[in-house]
């Protein structure tokens, strides 16, 4: 098993209509014992920007660290709050810093944007930004996320709608992977607010 | 190029039948198999092992008690990381008084055991009684151990009952074979053991011994990545065995642990971080 299956994840992203979801599993394991079942992989940069990390937790972990860092100063600079291209393109450079021995995850990032328009993206360990219109998944789990995913996306989906959709695939998904599952953490973000709900999943 | 299968003759009684009797072609010894033609015979047989190896992910558990033996398995077959099925059956029933369970490679598994079945059944035909346990494992390890070092993966337990009462015997490719009575194989084996041996008592009853023997498969599958899908438990008794359960542990998780709807001081917590 490869260095980004030590630990186990699953994190996708999908875009509504003026508004997305971000979900993620909650297992955190050392190859194939589980030690954790509440593990924290998606993690609010601000109320409207979002970045889910998966791969090796420590990384995701310190990576989180320093992105909330740079943030926070950039805040601090510029008085307001970043917008999600933007971040994407911090994420970006501050992984490919480590181009020969990289942070090994790869992010997840979605956000709402001007006019409250969603804004999805991934990234691989060493920073090649993805774009999509429609959905974004990352994780060993992510080759059934893809086929999930496809299967049950529809544009412009209202947040409730958005919620069942984003849920299942998700636990169809991880129901095929050894290494991640264990329940669910999903958050619906709307311009008003952000819902977050746990998901009672297979816990084998 | 056919391996020469000569020196692993079993001295088996066959009196009363011919050489010439095409029912017992090829069962009176160990069955032979072609070998591959390839240059590299050495390389090629590590790479089949190999492709084998990962199959061991699994969790089955065996014990004996007052009632009898108890025999349970999950269902979940791992290639690597990706699950290929939740539904696969690894109680195997070689005849209606004894059986196997399958850990390691699922053909490899499949085929010894019915090969191991019709062993047994020819015994008790030329005997006129049934097989012991102890002989149908002994049976099954020195298949086993023929074919050591040739990428086999097998690691089994035969549990029965005979004139001696109940009997459990762990048999693996390697041709080992111990007689004991409390057995767990697989990757999920230590989780199995630590509530297995925790709970056990030798004077249970039946619904005793099903309920930890279920419990055991249930937190080897919430622990191990590899085990998971079906817990099925059967009881082999006197009188032959029987599938007791058949539980989805996502559904026993719930039941042993049922969630808790968060409290009002909960949500305050969260909203201050």
């Amino acid at each position: 098993m490869s260095i980004f299956e030590y630990n186990g994840s699953a994190v996708v992203a999908m875009v509504g209509k003026n508004c997305f979801a971000i979900a993620s599993d909650r297992r955190l394991g050392v190859q194939l014992q589980t030690i954790a079942t509440d593990f924290k992989r998606i993690s609010k940069i601000h109320d409207h920007l979002f970045i889910g990390l998966s791969g090796l937790a420590t990384d995701v972990q310190t990576l989180y660290q320093r992105l909330v860092f740079r943030h926070k100063l950039y805040q601090l600079r510029e008085e307001r709050d970043m917008k999600p291209e933007t971040f994407a393109s911090l994420v970006s450079a501050i992984l490919y810093e480590k181009r020969f021995g990289p942070y090994l995850c790869q992010p997840v990032i979605a956000g709402l944007g001007d006019d409250n328009k969603p804004f999805i993206c991934t990234m691989d360990s060493i920073g090649a930004k993805e774009l999509a219109k429609d959905f974004v998944v990352s994780g060993t789990a992510s080759e059934s996320l893809y086929g999930a995913c496809e299967a049950m996306f529809k544009p412009d989906m209202e947040a409730e709608e958005l919620f069942e959709t984003i849920s299942q695939a998700l636990l169809s998904s991880v129901d095929r992977d050894c290494l991640s599952g264990w329940g669910g953490h999903v958050y619906v973000v709307t311009p008003n607010e952000i819902k977050e709900r746990i998901l009672k999943g297979r816990m084998d | 190029m056919k391996l020469d299968t000569s020196g692993f003759e079993t001295t088996m009684p066959m009196i009363g039948f011919g050489s010439n009797n095409d029912m017992l072609d090829g069962f009176c010894s160990v069955p032979s198999f072609d070998l591959p033609r390839t240059t590299d015979f050495d390389g090629f047989q590590k790479e089949a092992v190999q492709m084998v190896k990962p199959a061991k992910g699994t969790t089955t558990l065996a014990f004996i008690f007052k009632e009898g033996v108890m025999v349970a398995a999950d269902s979940r077959a791992s290639m690597g990381g990706y699950i290929s099925s939740q539904s696969v059956k690894k109680i195997i029933e070689i005849n209606p008084y004894m059986l196997g369970t399958m850990a390691g490679g699922a053909a490899d598994c499949q085929f010894w055991h019915r090969n191991l079945g019709i062993k047994c059944r020819l015994h008790q035909l030329a005997n006129k009684r049934r097989i012991s346990v102890s002989g149908a494992s002994k049976l099954l390890a020195n298949m086993l151990y023929s074919y050591r070092g040739m990428g086999l993966s097998v690691g089994t337990m035969i549990a029965g009952w005979d004139e001696t009462g109940p009997g459990l015997y762990y048999v693996d490719n390697e041709g080992g074979r111990l007689k004991g009575d409390r057995f767990s194989v697989g990757s999920g084996s230590p989780y199995a053991y630590g509530v297995l041996d925790s709970g056990y008592k030798f004077d249970m009853s039946v619904e005793e011994a099903l309920e930890l023997a279920r419990r055991s498969i249930y937190h080897a599958t919430f622990r191990d990545g590899a085990s998971g899908g079906v817990a099925s438990v059967y009881h082999v008794g006197p009188n032959g065995w029987k599938k007791l359960s058949g539980d989805d542990v996502g559904e026993l998780h719930y039941h042993y642990y049922p969630v808790a709807p968060a409290t009002a001081e909960h949500v305050m917590e969260e909203a201050a971080e």
